[in-house]
């Protein structure tokens, strides 16, 4: 197997989202030549809603990264990074993005067209440190852009207050404010609702999506993860609802057909933190001894609902909920929903990525296995590795980690 | 001439274990924190002690089956210390959300060592009233989960906690202001040792203890000292071997930016009608950390502060895996950089093993510096 490989997928709708993928890099490059006004913001907050409501452009530089990694364009951009003196001990999204705006942004052999450049910059407050430092660097390289700071509260979910609601509702009006005030648009309330219906839709679909994948042998694994991009980036428009409608179909069939990723699913597992990027393919390496990844951590971050009839509130709750409930903000939270997780999926095993990239998720792992062990009698093995950054990623640990987990839950199925 | 001796904080900080685990056993609630962020004025007026955790364990063993070993070392001494059984004199351990590994780090202390009140007072970044109401709410909802494990309903003592520290920091700032002028007769790691005690004694003690220390630096002579005025930036320093290696490397400690430091006892002019107020008005406008601030701004301050304290080049020295000083450092050194100032960038990582290699490198900047 290599270090970096592409992962092999079942679903034929997940041969579309190639589409999709391609479909919004060019759109935002488009919009930029229109003159729409085109803004950079953090992931998993309610200003996409915001953004296609009042018919802006939204770009998420996190989520360039793995289409950097997937084009092979991150060491480039890390070593662009770290000469201008970023630690290679700093998160890859943030050294990948650096690297990316301060490298040949938009050179030939960048694919889709790159990132269109930001009239708006957006950092959200609420996430981690380098979330909100990836935009502070954006800020430095186009002085032109307009600045919001917004000030979401770092709760954990567990713990969300009134108090926290209203000054995020606050937070949600204030933008509103300042996106109008400088794009010269109007925020149509209507229409802003309407944007909330079809994100919230979105995430009843992606909820039932997941939700077939308790069926044994499970109908898609975590190699098909990518389908999170609409959810990602295309929260609250047509796009999604449709491509994951499409998806639903098709999973569902294959649920009731009992067509599984593999022909003999031997052993179901669960991915803890981020996925290597740049080699998908590993979700495929359990496969030739009968292990199928069924459920991941990641995903929880748009399981939720939203309050159509309250828009903004909604977006608020959103904000609140989204990033806390998959870092170290509700390592609690987390916990419980992973050993839900584990028990409603008929998990045999964990994995944890122990990502060097990303401390937020990592702090609280071993927590969580301890408890997986203990509660549920589920073993799990540690992958020491990292999102972005393949140099600190071994690819024979990781086989000889793994060989022995599977060969352990193997001997212990079949007793 | 008198000298100035520092024995008494010394021993202090060296008995800090005995002395809080009895007083935990008579009866007083200790509650500790990481971050200069916390309200320390609160929970001092809810009748509780708070106190700051440092990480002593020397050795790491214990740590590693809980946290990455890629977080900064001193969170990961601290957890170790945990663990080991040094904190059981602490009732939980409260905090301002600033850097991820310690929020992190406070529900994994919950669990793992145990407590009663653990809690992260989520800190607003932008100032307008919105958020001076917002994060007053927070205060408040900090004072009801203090009253919930006993505390005292902290309006009747808010007003004499805040005059208490207020007290402390105007002592602090001015032993900054003759470390400025060049007459503080303290070397780095003395200073710093006084700084360290503050972090675990009572309040009220320490104050005393200051004020006599101010009443015998009156009277001293300035110890006269050629070399090279500088100024160190960076998180926690705990061990001050750090300090002693720069001074024997040539360097002068003129004034720092840390959060062991300057950053923890910066008083400024707070307004405000009452005591909260002025607890809230200091949190917007005290010197900022990095987790609550953009590199360009803090560039401007170390500028400043640089002037002030007539230094003439910086040393960062991080805590290893420091994500908000690693992340801000590029940019602030691309400042420093185009206004001529020199800087030199170090971490500490645990093994504390790069002494030699450490003195190296500040002679050779020293040695630059020199020929400027
Ligand atoms: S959550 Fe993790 S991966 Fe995402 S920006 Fe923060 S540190 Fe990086
Ligand atoms: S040293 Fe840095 S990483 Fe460690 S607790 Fe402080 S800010 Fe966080």
């Amino acid at each position: 197997m290599e270090k970096t490989a592409k992962s092999k997928k079942r679903l034929s709708t997940a041969k579309e989202l190639n589409n999709i993928v391609a479909q919004f890099y060019l759109e935002g490059n488009d919009a930029k030549e229109k003159g729409v006004p085109v803004g950079w913001m953090p992931p998993m907050n309610g200003a996409i809603e915001i953004f296609y409501a009042m018919g802006l452009q939204p770009v998420f530089p996190e989520n360039w990264s793995p289409v950097c990694a997937a084009f092979g364009l991150t060491p480039n951009n890390f070593e662009i990074a770290e000469n201008m003196g970023f630690s290679r001990d700093l998160c890859g999204y943030l050294r990948n993005i650096t690297g990316y705006i301060y490298g040949d942004m938009n050179g030939e052999h960048v694919p889709l067209g790159g990132l269109p450049e930001p009239d708006i910059i957006l950092s959200a407050g609420g996430g981690c440190i380098p979330a909100m430092k990836i935009l502070h660097t954006l800020e430095r390289r186009f002085p032109d852009a307009n600045i919001f700071s917004a000030d979401l509260p770092q709760v954990p979910v567990t713990e969300i207050q009134q108090y926290h609601i209203d000054y995020a509702v606050k937070e949600m009006h204030r933008l509103i404010d300042f996106l109008c005030q400088v794009t010269g648009k109007t925020m149509d309330y209507d229409r802003l609702a309407e944007v909330v219906r079809i994100s919230d839709k979105a995430c009843e679909l992606w909820d039932k999506i997941m939700s077939y994948r308790k069926y044994v042998p499970t109908p898609f694994s975590a190699a098909e993860i990518g389908i999170m991009f609409v959810m990602v980036t295309r929260q609250g428009t047509r796009i999604a609802v449709d491509f994951l409608e499409k998806v639903l179909d098709e999973v569902k069939e294959r649920a009731k057909n009992g067509i599984g990723v593999i022909e003999d699913e031997k052993i179901r597992l669960f991915w803890d933190n981020i996925p290597l990027w740049y080699n998908m393919g590993i979700f495929n390496y359990f496969e030739k001894m009968g292990g199928v990844v069924v459920a991941e951590t990641y995903s929880a971050a748009w399981s939720m609902r939203l309050d159509v009839d309250d828009p903004i509130k909604a977006l608020a709750l959103k904000s609140l909920w989204s990033y806390p409930m998959v870092s170290c903000v509700s390592i609690e939270k987390r916990k419980e929903m992973v050993l839900k997780a584990c028990k409603e999926f008929k998990i045999d095993g964990a994995i944890f990525h122990s990502n060097k990239s990303c401390v937020p998720i990592t702090m609280g792992q071993s927590d969580i296995r301890r408890a997986l062990e203990k509660e549920l009698g589920i073993p799990s093995v540690v992958i020491d590795a990292d999102h972005m950054d393949d140099r600190n990623f071994s690819i024979a640990q990781f086989q000889t980690r793994v060989d022995a987990f599977m060969e352990m839950l193997l001997d212990s199925s079949h007793p | 001439m008198r000298n100035i001796s520092i024995k008494k904080f010394k021993e202090a900080l060296d008995n800090k274990n005995g002395e809080l685990s009895s007083l935990a056993k008579s009866g007083k609630k200790i509650i500790g924190y990481f971050c200069t962020y916390t309200p320390i004025e609160i929970i001092h007026a809810a009748g509780f002690m708070p106190v700051r955790v440092t990480g002593d364990a020397e050795t790491l063993s214990k740590v590693d089956a809980h946290v990455p070993n890629f977080i900064c070392p001193y969170l990961r001494r601290a957890f170790e210390s945990g663990l080991n059984g040094q904190y059981e004199y602490l009732s939980g351990i409260i905090q301002g959300y600033t850097c991820d590994v310690a929020c992190g780090l406070i529900d994994m202390w919950k669990e793992n060592i145990g407590g009663e009140l653990f809690h992260t007072v989520p800190l607003p970044y932008n100032d307008n009233a919105d958020s001076r109401k917002y994060l007053s709410t927070a205060f408040e909802e900090l004072d009801l989960k203090l009253q919930n494990v006993g505390g005292q309903q902290i309006y009747s003592n808010i007003e004499s906690s805040v005059a208490l520290y207020e007290s402390i920091r105007a002592l602090m700032m001015g032993l900054y202001e003759k470390r400025y002028k060049g007459t503080l007769p303290l070397s780095g790691s003395e200073f710093h040792t006084v700084i360290q005690t503050g972090f675990t004694l009572s309040p009220e003690e320490y104050l005393k203890m200051l004020k006599k220390l101010n009443a015998d630096i009156e009277e001293a002579d300035t110890k006269s000292n050629t070399h090279t005025p500088v100024l160190i930036s960076g998180s926690i320093i705990e061990e001050p071997i750090y300090l002693d290696i720069i001074e024997a490397s040539g360097g002068r400690i003129v004034g720092d930016d840390l959060c062991t430091g300057l950053r923890h006892f910066i008083q400024t002019d707070t307004v405000g009608h009452d005591p909260m107020e002025r607890i809230i008005d200091r949190h917007f406008s005290r010197l900022p950390c990095p987790a609550r601030s953009r590199a360009v701004e803090r560039a401007h301050l170390l500028m400043g502060l640089t002037r002030q304290s007539g230094a003439k080049g910086l040393i960062f020295l991080f805590q290893k895996f420091c994500t908000p000083h690693l992340a801000d450092y590029p940019v602030i050194k691309d400042m420093l950089d185009q206004q001529g100032l020199q800087s030199i960038m170090l971490e500490m990582d645990e093994t504390g093993a790069m002494e030699g290699q450490l003195q190296t490198r500040l002679e050779g900047f020293f040695e630059v510096m020199g020929k400027i």
